[in-house]
């Protein structure tokens, strides 16, 4: 692909629609590009629900199961400005679940956006037809992700890290879960914008 | 917030009157019997839309406007931090497996009846709505400021706002939406602006302390309708102290700051019409008894070694008070700490950067 065509390519819309679409697929379809990102989506889900406390390893605790009194009228319930009640809470015998279906709604989009960014990282790495991205792409995008991961206990999170608020601080808390779905959502755009998918092989 | 703040003193000065009512009708101890029960009829608190409210004078050392410009958004929104509002109990025999002997509870006897309120359950719900010795009361914690307080609050319910000021917890009453600040205890928005909330006294102490001083208490179980991961405290640990609750770090700016003592130095506070006092903690497990004066007026604060906490009594007659074993000899008759035949205040623990940042004209006995 010329520089010319890429330029074209990046002005108009639909183009790099089909062209985000395009890569998408071939995260998928490529073995080693779905492992990679089905690796990060689940390890950022779990860490996305560790953070906002849904998950905890509680050896302590014996194996159990506890429901909610009404859990589907109170799926909506929030506790923060983009965090949700749990409903149910499983305990293992050494982790401890708090079922928030929103919650993991919520995780899961995040984490599936990142798995795709790094997924499409990984095929610009090994794969020379890939054109001018940069390894860091990727996790650079994941960055925004990883701070809307702190959106629902943001205070707590500056607790442990000593850091003392200000009301701008907190209000871009509210923010910071919007935010990282757009810029997830751009990143994959130009991501898949910088692979020529014709060229990759499979 | 305030580089020179002052106290509002000719309101305090006209509250002088009913202010000195409240503590005779508290006469002979700190604990048991509730103040709003033994009150002349002249001063019964008024209950306005089934909250009570006293006629009472505190410090009042920012205006309205000032504490309305310093509230902060804590993250959670209203009621995200779920009360209990039909709590659960369990014997003393039998209590919640959380529940370590060496771990925190707040613990209260109204009418002769005596409960326990974990720390490591209201950190995950810092209000909970409650009946006791047939009194509607709530018992407030706020982990920030490390303050449990009780509030009567007759047919209303008190939940969390989700706001904070000077890093304390800004309650609200379900009914007028009022805003109450816990510390305060002062309506600060909404149809009781100006108003005091009526209270009570709540006990910080061990659990093994408590059950041993009252084996016939009942304490609060995990169900409370919510699910929380009990057993795991967001900010920190008490047992042993660590965290937040150790360190010198505070989520916002404090109102007002001094460094006489750490910022989480922990200090029995008590405030009424004569001002604010404070008396460090580990300066009254040394002590035993620890004298001071508020505008003059002659306070005494004693040590009760059984739950490790302390009681304010206001001692206008200048009585004779010493420190006898477990027990405190006034003018040669001994009592227990929470008997004394003296005007008892309420008093509670707070942290010295909470209690300062509301009240810097504070005096500190030690």
């Amino acid at each position: 692909m010329s520089t010319i065509d890429r330029l074209a390519g990046r002005l108009n819309p639909r183009l790099r629609i089909e062209e985000t679409r395009a890569a998408m697929l071939l995260v998928v379809r490529r073995y080693d590009s779905l492992a990679t990102a089905t690796i990060v989506t689940i390890g950022y889900l779990v860490a996305f629900l560790w953070a906002v406390g849904d998950l905890a390893v509680r050896p302590d605790v014996a194996a159990g199961l506890i429901v909610v009194d009404d859990p589907l009228g109170r799926l909506f319930d929030r506790t923060g400005p983009a965090s949700f009640e749990a409903v149910a809470m499983v305990d293992t015998g050494f982790v401890r679940i708090l079922v928030s279906p929103m919650n993991v709604a919520i995780g899961l989009l995040l984490a599936t956006l990142v798995g795709i960014n790094l997924g499409l990282t990984y095929l610009a790495v090994v794969q020379p037809s890939a054109c001018g991205i940069s390894a860091g792409s990727g996790l650079l995008a994941s960055f925004p992700a990883l701070l809307s991961g702190t959106v629902c206990c943001g205070p707590v999170v500056l607790i442990a890290l000593g850091i003392q608020a200000s009301g701008l601080l907190l209000t871009m808390f509210a923010w910071l879960l919007p935010a990282g779905i757009l810029l997830l959502l751009l990143s994959v755009a130009y991501v898949a914008g910088t692979i020529d998918t014709t060229g990759v092989t499979t | 917030m305030r580089e020179s703040p002052t106290t509002d003193g000719s309101s305090r000065r006209g509250f002088l009157g009913s202010a000195a009512a409240v503590g005779l009708a508290a006469l002979a101890g700190c604990l048991g019997s509730p103040d709003i029960l033994d009150r002349e009829s002249d001063d019964k608190p008024a209950v306005t839309n089934g909250l009570p409210t006293a006629d009472r004078s505190l410090p009042q050392e920012y205006t309205v406007e000032e504490l309305n410009d310093a509230i902060l958004p804590g993250g959670p929104g209203q009621d995200g931090i779920p009360s209990v509002d039909d709590p659960q109990f369990a014997s003393a025999d039998d209590p919640p497996e959380n529940l370590d002997g060496g771990d925190p509870i707040f613990g209260v006897v109204l009418n002769g009846d005596t409960k326990a309120y974990p720390q490591y359950n209201l950190v995950w719900h810092e209000i909970v709505n409650d009946v006791v010795g047939g009194e509607s009361v709530a018992v407030t914690y706020c982990p920030l400021t490390g303050t449990a307080q009780g509030f009567y609050r007759g047919e209303n319910e008190l939940g969390v706002s989700g706001r904070l000021i000077n890093s304390n917890l800004v309650m609200f009453d379900r009914e007028t939406e009022t805003w109450w600040p816990q510390i305060l205890a002062l309506g600060i928005r909404g149809p009781h602006e100006g108003e005091y909330v009526e209270e009570f006294q709540v006990n910080w102490t061990s659990w093994d302390r408590w059950r041993e001083q009252y084996p016939e208490t009942v304490v609060l179980t995990e169900d409370t309708g919510h699910i929380r991961n009990y057993g795991d405290d967001p900010y920190g640990e008490y047992n042993p102290r660590s965290g937040y609750y150790e360190n010198e770090n505070t989520l916002f700016s404090p109102l007002a700051t001094d460094d006489r003592f750490r910022m989480k130095a922990v200090v029995i506070g008590a405030r009424n019409a004569d001002g604010a006092m404070a008396v460090p903690k580990d300066s009254l497990r040394e002590q035993a008894v620890v004298e001071g004066t508020m505008s003059e007026t002659p306070y005494v604060t004693v040590y009760d070694e059984v739950l490790d906490t302390g009681y304010v009594y206001r001692n206008p007659e200048e009585r004779s008070v010493e420190a006898d074993g477990g027990s405190v000899v006034v003018d040669g008759d001994p009592y227990d700490p929470d008997a004394l035949p003296l005007e008892c205040e309420i008093g509670f623990d707070a942290m010295w950067f909470a209690w300062y940042g509301y009240y810097p004209s504070t005096v500190v006995h030690e």
